[in-house]
C-alpha cells in the first residue's frame, strides 16, 4: 500500500469514527428517525398545513418538536418542557433586558404568543397579524385614533415599530427606539428657519415634542394635541414663559396656581371661597397635579383620565374598589368627578352636594319610598349623625349586594335595630 | 471570686433581655367620647386637636374652636371660640404661654389667638427667602414655641420663631409624594408625614434634610394625612381611609394598627387628627363621625 492510500484510508477511518460518535446519542435511545419532530405530523395531521406557513418557528422548520415539547410528559400544558410563560425566554432571553427602561407588559409576562405564532405564520417573525393591527388589537383605542386622524404622521403609517420596539426599551419609556426629542429630530430638523418660526423661536430643539404634538395623528394641523391650550393655539407661549430670547426662555413667568390664575382667575377665585381646598391644586405641581400645560387627548387638558389621575395619589380608595366584588358604575367608568369636586368643596371629602342630594341626582327614588333618612333621623350608633344614603351603603363598592357594609344584611340593620338581633 | 462571677452572670441576664428586646409598644384604650359643646351643640366634621391640659377641637364642619379642660379623664365645659378672621379652622396648637394657633383652611393662614379666644392676628413670617408667598398645608410648635410651617407650594417646611420672624427651612425630600403634615419631637427632630408614598421622613434638629425614617408602608396603612409624636418618641399616624392609627416606633419600626373603621364609640370614621398629652391621654378628630374620642395610651 503506497503512502497516498494510507493517507486516504486513515482520513475515511476518521471520518467513519466521527459520524458513529454524532450517532451515538440517537442510538443510545434507539429512536427512529424523525423522533425529533417529523414523526409527531405522523398523528398531528392537521400540522401539515402550518408547515406550509411562509415563515416558520427555527425549531419547527428543522423538524425539532421537542425544542420546545416534551413527547412523553410534562408538567406543563400542551406537553410543554416549561411554562408558558417561561418557555421562550430559553432562547429568546435577551429580547427583554434586565436593564430595561420600558418593557411591554405582554413580553415582560412572557405572553408571547399573543403576538407570535410559535409554530409559523404568514407573516414575518411568525406575527399572528402583519404591521399595525397586530398592535390595535389591544390598543384599539389608539387604533381608531389613528385610523380617524386627518393629519397622519408617516411612521405611523409605516408600521408602530418605526419608533417603537414591541419587546422592550433600554433607553427610553413607552418602548421608543431612543428618547425625545432624539427620536423625532432624526427626521424633523430643527435648525431650519420654518421650524424656528413654527416655534415662535422658542429653542424647542431640545424640549419634550410630546407636550404639544401626538405623534399618532390628529385632527388638527401641526399634529397638535386635540385639545389644546388657548396660548398654544394662539401661538403665544410668551404668555406663561419668558421671552424665546431670555437666558430661560422657558421658565414660567410664575410659579404654581399663580400663573394659571393670570387666566382662570374665575376658577380659582371660586376654589377659594369653598370651604375645603383640594391641597395639590396649591402645592409646587399646582394645577399641573392633574392637567398638561399645552395640550392633551384628553378633555380639560387633563394630564390622564380621570380615575388615573385621581389613582396617583388615592390608589388605596381605586384598588378597594377594583377588589369590591360590588362595584358603584361612576368609579367603574372612571368618573370622580361625578360624585368629588376636584378643586374644593364646601363638602367633607370634596363631594360636590351634601350626601342624599348627591346620591338623589341619580338614585331618584331614595327620596320616596326607602328607609327613613335625613335630619330628622338620628344614626342609633352615634347621636351626633343623621342617617343617609353612606350610613348602610358603601359608595366605593364592598363584597355585598347593594353595596351595603356587611353580610347578611341583617347584620347590617341590626347595628341599629338592636331588638331583632338574634 | 465566686460572688463577682455570679454578680457579673445576674447583672448580664438582667441587661441582655432588656437590650434585645424591642422598642415599647403603644396602644390605645377607649375612656371617653366628645360630641357638643357646652351648650350641647354638636360637633360638625371636627379635623384638628391640640391637648395638653386643655383640650382645643378644631370644629371645622361649624367653623369654630371648641376649648375644654381635662381632668382626671373627663372632658368639661366645652367653651366655643368663634370669630369671623377663622372660618375654617382645621388644624390647631396651643403655645407654652397659652396662645391658641389655628390654621384656616379657607384662607390658608394661621390664624393667632390669645388664651380666651380673642384674635390676635395672622401668622406673617418675615424675612422668608424666595419665594416669599407660602401655602401652610400644616404647622406645628415646639417646646420653645418655635412655630412649623408646612409650605407646600414652596415645598419646604418654614420655621419661624414664636413672633413670626423666619429662622430657617427645611426643603421636602427629593422624589416625595404628596407632604401632608409634620411634627416635631421634644428633641426638636422634625416628622414628615407623606400620604402618597405612605411613608414618614425625619429631620433632626439642624439637619439640611429630611431622610425617611420608614419604608414605604403600603401593607400598613391606606391613606394617612396626620400624624404627631408623644414624649416617648411613639409616633401616631392617623390612617384616614383606613379609620386607624398606626403607631410606629422612634427608630421608624411599625408597632402595629390601633382601632378600626366603624361608627360606634371605640372605632373611627375618616379620621383627621390626633394628639397625645404627657398623661398618655389620646384625643383623636373622629371627623365623619363627628366627634372627638379620648384613648389612654397603654404601653
Amino acid at each position: 500500500m503506497n503512502p497516498g492510500h494510507k493517507i486516504i484510508l486513515t482520513v475515511f477511518f476518521c471520518f467513519l469514527m466521527i459520524v458513529a460518535a454524532a450517532a451515538q446519542p440517537d442510538n443510545k435511545f434507539k429512536l427512529k428517525s424523525g423522533a425529533k419532530g417529523k414523526l409527531c405530523l405522523n398523528c398531528h395531521t392537521a400540522f401539515q398545513d402550518k408547515m406550509k406557513s411562509t415563515y416558520l418557528h427555527t425549531p419547527v422548520k428543522g423538524g425539532e418538536c421537542s425544542g420546545c415539547h416534551n413527547p412523553h410528559s410534562s408538567s406543563h400544558g400542551k406537553l410543554l418542557d416549561a411554562d408558558t410563560d417561561k418557555i421562550c425566554f430559553k432562547c429568546h432571553g435577551a429580547l427583554v433586558a434586565g436593564k430595561a427602561r420600558s418593557i411591554h407588559k405582554i413580553a415582560g409576562e412572557g405572553q408571547c404568543v399573543l403576538c407570535h405564532d410559535p409554530h409559523g405564520s404568514n407573516n414575518k417573525n411568525n406575527l399572528l397579524t402583519a404591521g399595525n393591527e397586530l398592535c390595535f388589537t389591544c390598543h384599539s383605542e389608539l387604533g381608531e385614533r389613528v385610523k380617524k386622524a386627518q393629519f397622519k404622521h408617516s411612521p405611523v403609517e409605516r408600521g408602530c415599530i418605526s419608533c417603537h420596539n414591541p419587546h422592550a426599551s433600554e433607553k427610553s419609556d413607552f418602548l421608543l427606539e431612543t428618547g425625545m426629542p432624539d427620536l423625532c429630530v432624526k427626521c424633523h430638523k430643527t435648525d431650519t428657519p420654518s421650524f424656528k418660526s413654527r416655534h415662535m423661536n422658542y429653542p424647542v430643539a431640545n424640549a419634550r415634542c410630546t407636550t404639544c404634538h401626538t405623534p399618532h395623528g390628529s385632527n388638527k394641523s401641526g399634529l397638535l394635541h386635540e385639545n389644546v391650550h388657548m396660548p398654544v393655539a394662539n401661538k403665544m407661549c410668551n404668555q406663561c414663559h419668558d421671552e424665546p430670547t431670555s437666558p430661560t426662555p422657558f421658565r414660567t413667568k410664575r410659579e404654581g396656581f399663580e400663573l394659571c390664575r393670570g387666566c382662570h382667575n374665575e376658577m380659582v377665585g371660586e376654589a377659594f371661597t369653598k370651604n375645603r381646598l383640594h391641597w395639590p391644586l396649591v402645592s409646587r405641581e399646582g394645577c399641573l397635579s392633574c392637567h398638561t400645560p399645552h395640550g392633551s387627548l384628553q378633555k380639560g387638558l387633563l394630564n390622564r383620565k380621570v380615575s388615573e389621575i385621581c389613582g396617583k395619589c388615592h390608589a388605596d380608595t381605586i384598588a378597594r374598589h377594583e377588589k369590591a366584588a360590588v362595584k358603584h358604575n361612576p368609579v367603574k367608568e372612571g368618573n370622580c368627578t361625578y360624585c368629588h369636586s376636584p378643586h374644593a368643596s364646601d363638602n367633607f371629602l370634596l363631594l360636590k352636594q351634601p350626601v342624599i342630594e348627591l346620591c338623589g341626582t341619580c338614585h331618584e327614588w331614595q327620596k320616596h319610598t326607602t328607609h327613613p333618612i335625613g335630619e330628622k333621623y338620628i344614626d342609633p350608633r352615634n347621636k351626633n349623625l343623621n342617617v343617609q344614603c353612606l350610613s348602610c351603603h358603601r359608595s366605593h363598592g364592598t363584597d355585598y349586594k347593594n353595596m351595603i357594609y356587611f353580610d347578611p344584611v341583617s347584620v347590617m340593620c341590626t347595628q341599629c335595630h338592636k331588638d331583632f338581633t338574634r | 471570686m465566686t460572688k463577682i462571677l455570679l454578680t457579673a452572670v445576674f447583672v448580664l441576664a438582667l441587661v441582655l433581655p432588656a437590650a434585645k428586646a424591642p422598642a415599647a409598644t403603644a396602644k390605645l384604650l377607649y375612656t371617653a367620647t366628645v360630641y357638643a359643646d357646652g351648650k350641647n351643640v354638636g360637633m360638625k366634621k371636627p379635623e384638628g386637636v391640640a391637648c395638653g391640659n386643655l383640650l382645643i377641637v378644631a370644629d371645622s364642619g361649624n367653623g369654630r374652636l371648641l376649648k375644654y379642660t381635662v381632668a382626671e379623664g373627663e372632658l368639661k365645659e366645652g367653651t366655643e371660640i368663634k370669630i369671623p378672621e377663622m372660618p375654617q379652622p382645621i388644624n390647631v396648637r396651643v403655645t407654652a404661654k397659652g396662645e391658641i394657633l389655628a390654621l384656616d383652611a379657607k384662607q390658608r393662614r394661621i390664624v393667632r389667638l390669645g388664651p380666651e379666644g380673642e384674635f390676635r392676628g395672622y401668622i406673617s413670617p418675615e424675612g422668608v427667602p424666595s419665594p416669599s408667598s407660602f401655602i401652610p398645608r400644616s404647622f406645628t410648635t415646639d417646646s420653645d414655641d418655635n412655630i412649623y410651617i408646612l409650605d407646600i407650594f414652596s415645598s419646604r417646611v418654614l420655621t419661624v420663631d414664636p413672633a413670626g420672624k423666619y429662622l430657617r427651612h427645611t426643603a421636602f425630600p427629593e422624589a416625595y409624594g404628596f407632604i401632608s403634615d409634620i411634627a416635631v419631637d421634644q428633641r426638636g427632630t422634625m416628622y414628615l408625614l407623606d400620604s402618597v408614598k405612605l411613608m414618614v421622613y425625619s429631620a433632626v434638629k439642624d439637619a439640611k434634610g429630611f431622610t425617611p425614617l420608614t419604608k414605604e408602608m403600603r401593607e400598613e396603612m391606606y391613606f394617612p394625612n396626620a400624624l404627631t409624636v408623644d414624649s416617648k418618641g411613639v409616633i401616631y399616624v392617623v390612617d384616614k381611609n383606613g379609620g386607624s392609627i398606626v403607631t410606629i416606633g422612634a427608630d421608624g419600626s411599625f408597632q402595629g394598627r390601633n382601632l378600626s373603621f366603624g361608627w360606634k364609640e371605640g372605632l373611627l370614621h375618616y379620621p383627621s387628627n390626633i394628639c397625645v398629652n404627657d398623661r398618655d391621654e389620646a384625643f383623636i378628630a373622629d371627623t365623619d363621625n363627628n366627634r372627638v374620642q379620648m384613648f389612654k395610651v397603654i404601653r
